[in-house]
């Protein structure tokens, strides 16, 4: 270590960490929560660019991104509940939300969103769910009613109602899926005690990064569900998707790198903090992997995927290992910012270590179940309400 | 032809829209009935928390609460250099000897190394940081082996603990000298 | 006149045999025989010394004072004292710390090297040994509750558990804190935990139940060289407002965050964050 030369007798580091700091109190949980709704904004938008700009392309994927999106959304809340010290006082958030507060928003935001995209899809799936209803008994057959708000009418007079309520939800839900994951952002970008997360362009790298997941979700879970039931992959429509993946990521992966390189070339007394967090412990997880492997690798291949019209069976194996990676740089993303931000002590002196146990509460193992919990929810979403347009059922759309 | 439906074609909407005044209507009930008392009453929090917050148990309560019965050491404590200190820091809180005014337990009492540990706390000359006009300092064992005295003694085997220079001065005074830096 | 019998009790005792006396003393068969009649009488906060002037009888919300607290860094030998009666008086979870006080050590070549042992709980007793240069320069800094004027805890709880009150105390409502842990992210000066009993947020009151009492903060009244220091400012006679009003060396911690604590600092180096 250089000495520190007279006046920046600050800057010399100790590795002194203020006695309440080495606990990392925002671990997993709080790193898949803005996970899984930037997978819901991103999924949405997916929906939004076919139901609201109407790219033709993307129909094949426009109802699955909806369904994929409530999926996600139903289990957002699992991570924060699990986290909270006392989660039976979940709901004081609504009761008496502060207003100065950027996390107490959160309960009415992600309602208002709940409502919105659930009402999405029961306008957009009210056809089907008719259609299936006449032909299901029992249980099923009252589960159709209740989507189909218990009308059987389809005429064109109705069905002409339902879509001016779509093209109205779809467009107020895009800047609720902005404003939700932007506000987000906001929660981290907020925090001015916090090197780190301090900076207006946060709920920016949060929203970009969320569209850049939802779409690379939908790419992955798009190929692989049809491929698993042997169905045709709709190559145009993946093509648009990694079109869109690499316009979102372009974006993404700037401001990302722009908001490291400001604070750099800023150098003001934050930055002795942040430089000593990323050539150390977040040297591997930054460096190594969120940008080195999993930015510039799938960067350059999306560049190429986009600009050159790649042979179909090759656009169809690298479009959802390119998106798994597109996946994983996200989730390092929210780790990096999430826990990273939390190594630094407020001493400015030290940093702290984590290491996630796969058994605590906010251990590995929860992280997992809840990251499960959406795909096994579509699973039964699918067994009610058809993914595709060339299901049973479906044509009645 | 046009097929007859059972529903209008607008029924849904007004169903939608009956749900969602009814869910927005029960949630403004449900808080009236779940906000708290007094919520709000001085500000954004529940206002009866200022009176709990008064309640706070009291734990560690005064010298005086000490001397209330520990008269002979009052005296000796209190006429000495380590007045300002704290009885409770050496022998725990109030509350773990006396509640509601009755006896119900023992405090418990250093001894041996354990007083000395105590006393270098303060007075170890090796922390520096230690102003010497607040405080008096010593290496050990030199200030032993000064004082011309077995390096095995404990503190308090000269020193009184809560007036370390009673006995000191003691004999002084016995012999007729005078000593350092005494003003008195 | 009871007491100078008592004095000449005393040196008769201690004369007679110094060890027994201490001994009795210790074991309090002495004062035991005087202590299990406890003086009856007045209420238990009627007979405590009021070390604040005007709070007895004060049952309104608010007080009508401007509490400020000062920390003489000049003056702290690191003894650990506040940190013991702080844990004490809230029986705080070990590994947590409402109040802590941090060593600095200065080498000649500029190097800073701060440690706090378990908070400075256990006191100092030993020198750091891993100090390349000779020491120029040494001292203590405890560390509390700022009471910020603008407290960043309070804007971010999003359930309003945690508010300011009139007279400037930053409290916590245990029975509405949802432990989320924001109010932890949002401090700067790292005071807040999450306590793993309660599962609540929690952190130094600056020992508002004993404040209202009329007592001083558990670490004032304990500190035995009177390093920490509270008191009304409205009141033209109180210690704190003269150091505060007299040309000193006082500045808060991280003035640049905007928070503008009511914890000031007397002879602080620019060393400390």
């Amino acid at each position: 270590m250089s000495v520190a030369a007279h006046g920046e007798t600050i800057a010399a580091v100790s590795n002194y960490i203020f006695p309440n700091d080495f606990h990392v109190h925002w671990s997993l949980m709080i790193v898949l929560y803005p996970y899984i709704t930037g997978l819901v904004a991103g999924a949405f938008i997916v929906s939004s660019l076919y139901h609201v700009f109407h790219i033709k392309s993307l129909k094949p994927v426009a109802r699955f991104s909806l369904l994929f999106a409530l999926a996600f959304l139903i289990c957002a809340t699992w991570p924060l509940l699990n986290h909270l010290g006392h989660p039976e006082r979940a709901m004081s958030m609504m009761l008496t939300p502060n207003p100065t507060s950027a996390m107490a928003g959160f309960g009415y935001i992600y309602s208002a969103y709940f409502i919105v995209l659930l009402l999405e899809i029961i306008f957009i799936f009210r056809p089907v769910s008719v259609a299936l209803g006449q032909k299901a008994t029992g249980g099923l057959k009252t589960l159709y009613s209740v989507l189909a708000i218990g009308s059987d009418n389809v005429s064109a007079k109705a069905l002409k109602l339902d879509h001016k309520i779509i093209g109205f939800l779809a467009a107020i839900g895009i800047p609720m899926a902005c404003f939700l994951h932007g506000y987000v952002g906001f929660i981290f970008g907020g925090i001015k005690a916090n090197p780190l997360w301090a900076t207006p362009l946060m709920p920016l790298i949060f929203l970009l990064s969320a569209c850049v997941s939802g779409i690379a979700g939908i790419i992955v879970a798009y190929i692989l569900l049809r491929k698993l039931s042997g169905k045709d992959i709709d190559v145009d429509c993946v093509q648009t998707l990694i079109k869109f993946l690499w316009g979102f990521f372009i974006l993404d992966f700037t401001f990302e790198m722009l908001e490291l390189f400001s604070h750099f070339y800023m150098a003001n007394h934050h930055w002795h903090t942040l430089e000593a967090l990323y050539s150390g412990p977040l040297y591997n997880t930054f460096w190594v992997a969120q940008v080195g492997i999993f930015s510039v690798i799938p960067f350059v291949f999306l560049m190429f995927m986009s600009l050159i019209r790649f042979k179909d069976g090759l656009l169809l194996f690298f479009a959802p290992v390119i998106s798994v990676m597109i996946l994983i740089q996200v989730l390092l993303m929210r780790w990096n910012v999430v826990v990273g931000g939390q190594l630094m002590s407020k001493s400015e002196r030290g940093a702290t270590t984590f290491h996630p146990m796969w058994l605590e509460k906010e251990g590995i193992l929860p992280a997992i179940i809840i990251m499960v919990a959406p795909v096994v929810i579509l699973w039964l979403i699918g067994k009610v309400l058809p993914f595709w347009m060339d299901d049973k059922g479906a044509e009645a759309a | 032809m046009e097929k007859k439906y059972k529903s209008a074609y607008y029924s849904h909407v007004v169903k939608i829209a009956l749900i969602l005044i009814i869910a927005g209507g029960l949630g403004v009930w449900a808080r009236g009935l779940f906000l708290p008392d007094t919520m709000g009453q001085y500000g954004h929090y529940r206002g009866s928390d200022l009176e709990d917050q008064r309640n706070v148990e009291l734990r560690n309560h005064t010298n005086e609460s000490c001397y209330e019965c520990h008269r002979p050491i009052r005296l000796i404590h209190k006429a000495g250099v380590h007045k300002t200190v704290s009885c409770e820091v050496c022998h725990g809180p109030y509350a773990d000897h006396i509640k509601d005014d009755k006896y119900v337990a023992k405090m418990p009492v250093k001894r041996d190394m354990e007083i000395k540990a105590l006393c270098l706390r303060c007075h170890n000359k090796i922390i520096r940081a230690r102003p010497e006009e607040s405080i008096k300092v010593v290496a050990m064992p030199q200030h032993l082996e000064e004082k011309k005295v077995d390096v095995g003694h404990n503190c308090n085997q000269c020193h009184m603990v809560h007036d370390p220079l009673l006995w000191v001065k003691a004999a002084y005074e016995m012999m007729g000298m005078e000593m350092k830096g005494d003003k008195k | 006149m009871k007491e100078n019998i008592d004095i000449v009790d005393i040196k008769k005792e201690i004369q007679k045999d110094r060890r027994a006396f201490i001994k009795n003393v210790l074991s309090g068969t002495i004062a035991g025989s005087l202590l299990m009649v406890i003086p009856a009488g007045a209420a238990l906060d009627q007979r405590l010394p009021e070390q604040l002037p005007g709070m007895r009888g004060d049952d309104s919300p608010f007080t009508e004072k401007k509490f400020a607290f000062i920390v003489d860094v000049t003056a702290c030998i690191g003894c650990g004292s506040c940190c013991v009666a702080d844990k004490n008086e809230y029986n705080v979870p070990d590994g947590n710390y409402r109040t802590w006080v941090e060593r600095y050590i200065i080498d000649d070549h500029d190097e800073v090297f701060v440690d706090s042992p378990n908070g400075g709980l256990d006191g100092y007793t030993k020198a750091r040994t891993d100090i390349p240069h000779a020491v120029r320069d040494t001292f203590f800094v405890p560390k509390l509750c700022n009471m910020c004027e603008k407290p960043s805890c309070v804007q971010v709880c999003p359930v309003g558990a945690t508010y300011k009150t009139e007279d400037g105390f930053i409290l916590i409502d245990k029975s509405r804190c949802v432990g989320c842990g924001y109010c932890i992210q949002a401090c700067p000066y790292s005071v807040r935990f999450l306590n793993p009993v309660s599962r609540t947020a929690e952190k130094c009151t600056w020992c508002y139940h004993r404040v209202r009492k009329g007592l001083l903060p558990a670490c004032v009244n304990v500190c035995p060289v009177h390093a920490r220091k509270f008191g009304d400012l409205n009141d033209k006679n109180s210690e704190v407002y003269k150091i505060l009003r007299e040309p000193h060396v006082i500045s808060v911690l991280k003035p640049g965050m905007g928070n503008q604590p009511a914890l000031h600092y007397l002879g602080l180096r620019r060393e400390v964050v």
